[in-house]
């Protein structure tokens, strides 16, 4: 197979493109993909503060070196959640990555900062440790950004994962979620604004790019994501698209394009039905919020004493 | 060939030569899925393998909580 551009040895071939690319086109179309995804859905203004979410995985570390690139300033922010080895190997490839480049990278650590980790609380709460995880990762990224002065938090959410996502959604008719699913959520009292700049490109690609840049991530699955939904979409997804190449990408852009605008309406009326969590100040449709009920069961203490 | 395969972490030797495309499915993988890599090099599903690379497939599907 030929690099599309050059015509020289390719490294890889994306099908929904139907192109091959070698080295460093492949790393030219990635960064034109980010690019064009800020463009187009004017993610980022040019005097905003950037903060990248980054967990040591393949989307994160890739977001953060391609945002690098495009001469973006932007720090890395670690949650550290608990995950035994897991975890402690993961914020190893973290500060590797950003030592290596004098990047600045500020951690928070579940345990040491809130008093609980995931495993806990999914033990506490008897529920999924997947959803304890997503919500503490939303409220520390959102928070620290606010406290800290950051207008955008950035995540590595791909191509992959917004269509999985929106497949759960579709398949629940889950409306308020449908009209949240965008590249960019604005900037909202008590929210800072979150962007995907890598919704263009595939897991696939992503792994890719780090593979190509000599970036060394954590390849291996969370122990905790066994049985976790999305995965299972995602089969579903990726055999769809080897039997037709695309489909992935049409689905995802189809609805944002076509659909999205019809379940803004919903998104926006719960929105303006928040008020502020009494104890940490996140915007919350209760007095106290989600992150706020699930740290006082999981860290064994009374919400006042959580304060 | 050695191949090294991840989630979870085994070995598998198969021999003789065969192009990428053909061993993702005798694997019964999905080349959506996974990038194959051989040496340090990432190689493309038409890439012939010899009976003695060192190949590595790297799923590439990450699933758990996202923020």
């Amino acid at each position: 197979m030929k690099c599309r551009v050059c015509r020289g040895p390719a490294v890889i071939d994306i099908r929904r493109h139907n192109a091959g690319f070698c080295r460093d086109h492949f790393l030219v179309h990635c960064q034109e993909q980010v690019r064009r995804a800020i463009h187009d859905h004017r993610m980022v203004e040019p005097s905003d503060r950037i903060v990248v979410a980054v967990s040591g995985g393949k989307d994160s570390l890739a977001l953060w070196d391609l945002l690098v690139g495009l001469e973006y300033e932007v720090d890395g922010l670690y949650l550290g959640l608990g995950i035994g080895g897991y975890s402690d190997e993961s914020v190893r490839f973290v500060r590797d990555y950003a030592g290596a480049r004098g990047l600045k990278l500020h951690e928070v650590d579940l345990q040491d900062d809130l008093g609980f980790t995931v495993p806990v609380a999914a033990e506490v709460t008897r529920r999924a440790p997947c959803g304890a995880c997503g919500l503490s990762k939303r409220h520390v990224f959102n928070s620290f950004a606010r406290d800290h002065g950051y207008d955008v938090v950035a995540t590595g959410h791909n191509l992959d994962d917004e269509a999985a996502v929106l497949l759960g959604n579709v398949l629940r008719w889950e409306t308020g979620y449908l009209g949240r699913q965008h590249p960019v959520l604005p900037a909202a009292p008590g929210f800072a604004r979150k962007v995907k700049p890598l919704v263009r490109l595939g897991e696939r690609e992503m792994a890719a790019y780090c593979v190509l840049q000599g970036i060394d991530y954590q390849v291996e699955e969370c122990p905790m994501a066994e049985g976790n939904r999305h995965l299972g979409y995602k089969d579903v997804l990726n055999a769809l698209e080897d039997r037709s190449p695309g489909s992935k990408a049409s689905f995802l852009f189809g609805f944002l394009e076509r659909a999205q605008p019809q379940f803004a309406t919903v998104a926006v009326e719960e929105r303006d039905d928040l008020g502020a969590c009494s104890e940490c100040g996140s915007p919350t449709t209760g007095d106290v919020c989600a992150f706020c009920r699930l740290r006082a069961r999981a860290s064994g203490i009374s919400i006042d004493e959580a304060r | 060939m050695k191949i090294l395969l991840r989630n979870p972490r085994r070995e598998l030797e198969i021999s003789g030569s065969c192009t990428v495309a053909t061993l993702l499915q005798r694997l019964d993988l999905n080349p959506e899925s996974v990038l194959v890599i051989v040496g340090d090099e990432l190689v493309t599903r038409d890439a012939r393998l010899d009976d003695t690379a060192d190949v590595e497939i790297r799923p590439v599907i990450s699933g758990g909580a996202r923020p």
